[in-house]
């Protein structure tokens, strides 16, 4: 899913030097750029001033929606369409339903975060390039894609230069 | 002392329990012995029930600190280590409770058991066949055995991080896991057999196999309601500054929330497979509670101490709200109280709810005696271990979202 974009890379040798560089990236304006980093870096979302994730509330919509399915589909069988007599109860008995209530409200919560999850991120991308063999290891990097808002190569490499990066290129990611 | 750290300010105050503090225990200390009092003389088979309500309710609080240390030291925690001498504070209940617990086998144990009187005993031979584990001689066993376990872990654990406190010898982190396994080991199977002797024996013909983990649930979702309290009154009133912050309260709430559902899965654990098998000595437990207004409370106790808390600390933002954790926090205290009163009335007034003044003066005893024990240890103590040596992994804790 999704093409890659070509836009400027800076690549950074610390962990400090890109949280003030993705602090900065903000700072100037720009929204749609990224930091890749080989490890989650604390502070990170704040630096880039993220916003929190809507997938919880695909979790729970999911969630509320497995319940209820699992209630109705519970109460169909058991009390509706081929009511058996068990032990003497009631053909509708909610403490027998929900373990399975429960049961389909993880597994729709679970499962839909996943996709969810994938939706989000973009992913699977296939073969996609690389802006450096190092980043999964020991360099971190910020990408600015050329359809950003202020896009100006000189100013973008000029901000990047000044923040210590150790490289700064066009690129493709 | 004020020393800076981190870009934060920090600063650890002397503990001075305010006025209303002080008077709210003593007048709260006052009422429960004069009631405790009135009650032996007058009306035992009113007070004893009361007592013991009381007595476990605030038992399981003191006790719930020491395991949420123990739980906390066992895992390597770093990030707790800044809390951990509010919840060190909350153990100081336990010898109270070594003495109230001797007291009531003792003294009111023909009042509550009907196995501690020898006319039932003779006229129910499935008592009767009981009688080699149920008896007051093995009961009161029973209860040193775990009270002074608790007091020796208490004060092994306990101690130790005090006297790091002197010297920051960092030997005493290490002592205290092989403390903290022990202990948790030792809690797990004298807790069940506690739990079953002052509860579950109430009604000597029942068993459930759950009680003890039903009792453990509730002893922890409350212990970590109070721990959120005990967290935002040091911090308002100045005592503690920089120690913790919003996420280490986020963390404290995120367990609250967990144990909020463990305790629904343990409760409804424990009433689908009597429900289910429908035996009768195993309904009889859920009969009593089903009839006369019982109900209401045992709906009441579904939709609040799980539906309610469960769904107020689902946000994260809720998790991090002053208001919603404060008002949440003594809402599931009142629930558990609430609980254990479920688990003990009924046993004695199966025909009709009621909440007598023994049970209000009981209550407000004991909790003076625990506010009392509490402040005056955070008195005699520094409200936080400084010289952990994992302190700096507390101070800079940061959660990524």
């Amino acid at each position: 899913m999704g093409g890659s974009k070509t836009g400027m890379a800076a690549i950074f040798l610390t962990e400090a030097q890109v949280l003030v560089a993705a602090k900065k990236t903000h700072d100037m304006g720009f929204v749609k750029y990224d930091a890749i980093t080989p490890y989650p870096v604390h502070g990170m979302e704040e630096a880039c001033a993220l916003k929190r994730s809507w997938i919880p509330y695909v979790t729970f919509g999911a969630g509320f929606c497995g319940l209820s399915l699992a209630l109705w589909f519970t109460w169909w069988t058991s009390a509706v369409n081929w009511a058996i007599n068990v032990g003497g109860k009631p053909f509708f008995s909610l403490p027998a339903f929900v373990p399975i209530m429960f049961e389909l409200t993880v597994l729709f919560a679970a499962l839909s975060s996943v996709v969810a999850l994938f939706y989000a991120a973009g992913l699977p991308r296939i073969n996609p390039p690389i802006l450096d063999k190092d980043l999964t290891c020991h360099k971190f990097a910020i990408f600015i894609p050329s359809d950003d808002v202020g896009y100006d190569e000189k100013k973008i490499e000029a901000m990047f230069r000044a923040l210590g990066a150790s490289e700064v290129k066009k690129a493709e990611f | 002392m004020t020393v800076t750290h981190h870009d934060q300010k920090l600063h650890v105050g002397k503990f001075k329990p305010s006025k209303g503090l002080k008077t709210a225990a003593y007048v709260g200390t006052g009422i429960g012995i004069i009631g405790f009092a009135i009650g032996l003389l007058k009306n035992p088979e009113h007070m004893w029930p009361a007592y013991l309500t009381a007595l476990f309710f605030i038992s399981l609080l003191g006790l719930g600190g020491l395991f949420w240390i123990a739980v906390n030291i066992i895992s390597n925690a770093g990030w707790s280590v800044s809390i951990r001498r509010l919840a060190e504070g909350m153990t100081s209940f336990i010898p109270v409770m070594v003495i109230g617990s001797l007291v009531l086998a003792l003294l009111g144990l023909k009042t509550l058991y009907p196995w501690a009187r020898p006319e039932e005993v003779a006229g129910d031979p499935v008592i009767a066949s009981k009688a080699g584990y149920l008896n007051q001689t093995f009961l009161i066993v029973r209860l040193l055995v775990f009270g002074i376990g608790m007091y020796l872990f208490r004060r092994t654990i306990v101690g130790n991080s005090l006297k790091q406190d002197a010297t920051g010898e960092e030997s005493y982190t290490h002592k205290n896991v092989a403390a903290g396994v022990a202990f948790l080991i030792f809690f797990a199977l004298s807790f069940t057999m506690f739990s079953m002797d002052l509860l579950m024996s109430l009604l000597p013909t029942w068993y459930s196999t759950i009680f003890g983990i039903y009792c453990f649930s509730g002893m922890f979702q409350s212990s970590l309601a109070l721990l959120i309290l005990i967290l935002f009154y040091m911090k308002k009133k100045g005592f503690i500054q920089g120690y913790y912050s919003a996420e280490h309260i986020h963390d404290v709430a995120k367990f609250l929330k967990g144990f909020t559902v463990f305790w629904a899965y343990i409760a409804f654990s424990q009433f689908m497979l009597i429900w289910y098998a429908n035996i009768p000595e195993e309904t009889e437990y859920f009969l009593m509670r089903a009839q006369n207004g019982w109900m209401g409370v045992s709906m009441l106790l579904l939709v609040g101490k799980f539906i309610i808390p469960f769904l107020a600390l689902l946000p994260r933002g809720n998790k991090r709200s002053p208001v919603v954790l404060v008002s949440i926090s003594i809402w599931i205290l009142i629930m558990q109280y609430v609980d254990v009163y479920w688990m003990v009335a009924p046993n004695f007034n199966e025909n009709q709810m009621s909440w007598n003044g023994y049970d209000f003066s009981l209550l407000v005893g004991f909790a003076g005696i625990f506010l009392l024990v509490l402040s005056n240890f955070f008195s005699k103590n520094s409200l936080v271990a400084q010289k952990d040596p994992r302190m700096h992994e507390a101070l800079s804790h940061h959660v990524s979202y």
